[in-house]
């Protein structure tokens, strides 16, 4: 932000990071034959942990992480890359998503020594499954009135609640989640790391609108997590969970999730009706170029060690409704409506976009949550 | 980094000065006025990225764009785009540029050469009174004419500026062998209308978020409604992203065609345009659908140039065209600058 409005530095790829993205185009290429793997949309990708550990073996999550931790030392920017060229052919990156993009920075900027020497090496490995513990049966989009409760008990804290719509829970090695240490309604937050496995905590699955079960909710019964995996300070917690939703916003992710059907669509645009659909793609062809070039924008600020918060909500705002415009359009040439059990998989890859695709403007905040921030910070000046 | 900020708050500073709502407003009444350019001119900002050797200014297609989006955002009624685009064309055929305004003939196809003599006729050709120059590329030559010369039926685009149809009957013309070709001019003029679009939007954002801080409705001021701040998302939307899309593609046509990167841009102001007129209109209710207000006098600028060198639909279909062909969509957006054609 500059005054009241909002500015982005146009930026392009340097030769180093062009050379990243020709690596690891020609990785996937080979790593990920086209039907070799399901195709997933965006963050919404398989989950499948080996393809996880060879991303980690070519140096390519947790890349902005410190060196001196087992990261790759690199930048924001080099991360984008490598996720563009992963999200464009929707890859299984349902695994390590969440620990590569949130969980990691925040225990870089936040945690103990002993945590950082604990998970960074293994997140950047891609060894280990984060789940988000946000939301709860009573608390979406009001964040601050999560009343899960963690209470200090012996060399640790006792934590009784239930949090909901956690992605990937059943098969986390982690969940940071956002847990009420007093009554303070934001001073009185704490961020923990939980082991699933723990005594009294359950995790069951939620069928999802396409009938997958990644969705879960997770019950926490008198589960005693010891204080060495409290992150940040007692009372942090509202802080730091905001500015992980920060990071969690304006990347490639908020504008690609379709791009396995997009891509497709391009390459068999039939005579049916030309103009249109060469028109309808043109206009789409031009808004990527536009997002990726904000997605960048945003990355370079990061690694100038500035934090574009806002920025990165105005970016998910309209870059989200864009990908379900894109819906829309492929939808509307597709000229029948796709089977879900379709034994083609970009038939049955559009159907589970079209009726998933409602979320896309709903996870990592609302549509109208992100525009109540952008309006915040546009008027208070 | 802004690349030139000194010379970005030199020209926020005298637009915002000199242009105030009534001098723009007797311009569309009354015409071009020579006082304004001479003002305008005495800066050297008419010629800014034009090679001094040539008769120009000086300074990087960058800073041209910085000057034609302080033009929109102010709504500067002078052809600085128009003679920008004409002194390029000399320029580009070692012609020395004159002085004074000059303008362009957009879609020339309906003009013929016999000799150094034109004859034919153009639609919406801009800026043509007052100008001393217009310029066109013509059956492979660039071609200058005295507006004296041809027949004008006087006309006005949707800001109500000169917008004139032109016939000529074997006109003497200047003429030189060109380097550029009429798609050139459409790519250099979309890049200088993305410019000032950019510039009309974040004007119109700045106008709307200061009337809604100050309107009160229901006992407060209506910025106070979060169905109102919507409007005002919107607008500075539009205004980021479509300024971001100009200074990438002016920096990817200092270093090549950018033919990708201009269609995209334009196609991407155009649509911008028409979304922020929108949201503008509805947060200022009447009082911004009366002459009366400064707002129309960007929204109308919006209007126009949004259908001026490459509308929405024929870039789209350009672009649209150049992915089905080769590529896909990913390899064309993440391409590096200026290095896929469309």
């Amino acid at each position: 932000m500059e005054g009241n409005r909002m500015r982005l530095d146009p930026t392009e790829l340097t030769e180093d990071e062009q050379a990243l993205r020709e690596e690891v185009r020609a990785f996937l290429a080979a790593r990920l034959p086209a039907g070799s793997y399901p195709l997933g949309l965006g963050m919404g990708g398989g989950v499948d942990p080996q393809f996880s550990l060879d991303l980690g073996a070519k140096g390519w999550l947790g890349m902005a992480l410190p060196k001196e931790y087992g990261g790759g030392g690199r930048s924001a920017v080099d991360r984008l890359v490598v996720v563009e060229e992963l999200l464009a052919v929707g890859a299984p990156v349902g695994y390590h998503w969440v620990a590569d993009r949130q969980s990691g920075p925040n225990i870089a900027a936040n945690g103990t020594a002993e945590q950082k020497r604990s998970f960074l090496p293994r997140i950047a490995r891609g060894e280990l499954c984060f789940a988000i513990g946000m939301s709860e049966p009573d608390s979406g989009s009001d964040l601050a009135s999560v009343r899960a409760k963690a209470t200090p008990a012996g060399r640790g804290w006792v934590i009784n609640g239930r949090k909901i719509w956690t992605t990937a829970a059943y098969v986390a090695t982690h969940i940071l989640g956002l847990f009420r240490t007093s009554g303070d309604r934001y001073g009185g937050l704490t961020q923990f790391i939980v082991d699933p496995a723990s005594d009294g905590l359950t995790v069951s699955r939620i069928p999802f609108i396409d009938g997958t079960q990644e969705f879960c909710e997770v019950a926490f019964e008198d589960v005693f997590v010891p204080d060495s995996m409290r992150l940040g300070a007692v009372g942090a917690g509202w802080g730091q969970n905001t500015a992980e939703l920060a990071l969690e916003r304006g990347g490639a992710d908020r504008w690609m999730s379709l791009m396995p059907v997009l891509e497709h669509w391009a390459a068999n645009i039939s005579g049916r009706v030309p103009g249109w659909a060469q028109a309808d793609l043109g206009s789409i062809t031009a808004r990527c170029w536009a997002f990726h070039g904000m997605s960048l924008a945003i990355a370079r600020m990061v690694d100038e060690g500035l934090s574009p918060a806002i920025e990165a909500a105005l970016a998910k705002e309209m870059a989200t409704r864009f990908e379900q415009e894109c819906i829309e359009i492929v939808t509307r040439h597709y000229g029948r409506a796709p089977q879900l059990t379709s034994p083609d998989p970009q038939e049955s890859l559009l159907a589970r976009a079209i009726l998933t695709g409602p979320s896309w403007t709903i996870r990592g905040g609302t549509t109208e949550i992100l525009r109540n921030i952008i309006a915040k910070g546009l008027t208070q000046a | 980094m802004n690349q030139n900020p000194e010379l970005t708050g030199l020209v926020d500073e005298f637009f915002r000065e000199t242009f105030g709502p009534d001098v723009i407003t007797a311009v569309e009444l009354d015409g071009p006025s020579a006082a304004l350019w001479n003002a305008t001119g005495e800066l050297g900002l008419p010629l800014v990225g034009i090679a001094e050797e040539n008769g120009g200014s000086g300074g990087t297609l960058g800073e041209l764009l910085t000057v034609l989006q302080g033009a929109g955002q102010w709504a500067v009624p002078l052809p600085l785009a128009e003679t920008s685009l004409a002194a390029w064309l000399l320029a580009s055929c070692g012609a020395q540029v004159p002085a004074g305004p000059m303008t362009v003939i957009p879609d020339a196809s309906g003009l013929r050469l016999g000799g150094d003599r034109l004859t034919g006729g153009a639609r919406a050709v801009p800026w043509l009174r007052g100008a001393s120059r217009v310029v066109a590329v013509v059956d492979g030559c660039v071609a200058a004419v005295d507006p004296a010369a041809l027949d004008v039926t006087p006309g006005a685009d949707l800001a109500g500026l000169p917008s004139d149809l032109v016939t000529a009957s074997g006109v003497p013309a200047e003429t030189y062998a060109a380097d550029v070709s009429a798609d050139d001019v459409l790519l250099r003029g979309a890049l200088l209308r993305s410019a000032q679009i950019a510039g009309a939007i974040t004007g119109a954002y700045e106008v709307t978020r200061s009337y809604i801080k100050e309107r009160v409705q229901f006992g407060r001021p209506i910025a106070a409604f979060q169905s109102v701040q919507m409007h005002l998302v919107e607008l500075a939307q539009a205004a980021t992203l479509t300024t971001l899309c100009v200074e990438r593609a002016g920096r990817a046509a200092a270093i090549g065609t950018a033919s990708l990167e201009i269609a995209a841009t334009k196609s991407v102001a155009n649509r911008h345009a028409g979304l922020a007129v929108r949201a503008a209109h509805q947060a200022h209710g009447a009082i911004g659908m009366t002459r009366e207000y400064r707002l129309q006098h960007l929204t109308r600028r919006l209007h126009t140039w949004r259908g001026e060198f490459g509308d929405e639909t024929s870039l789209n279909l350009r672009l649209g065209a150049a992915v089905a062909r080769s590529g896909g969509i990913i390899a064309a957006a993440t391409s590096v600058a200026s290095t896929v054609g469309v």
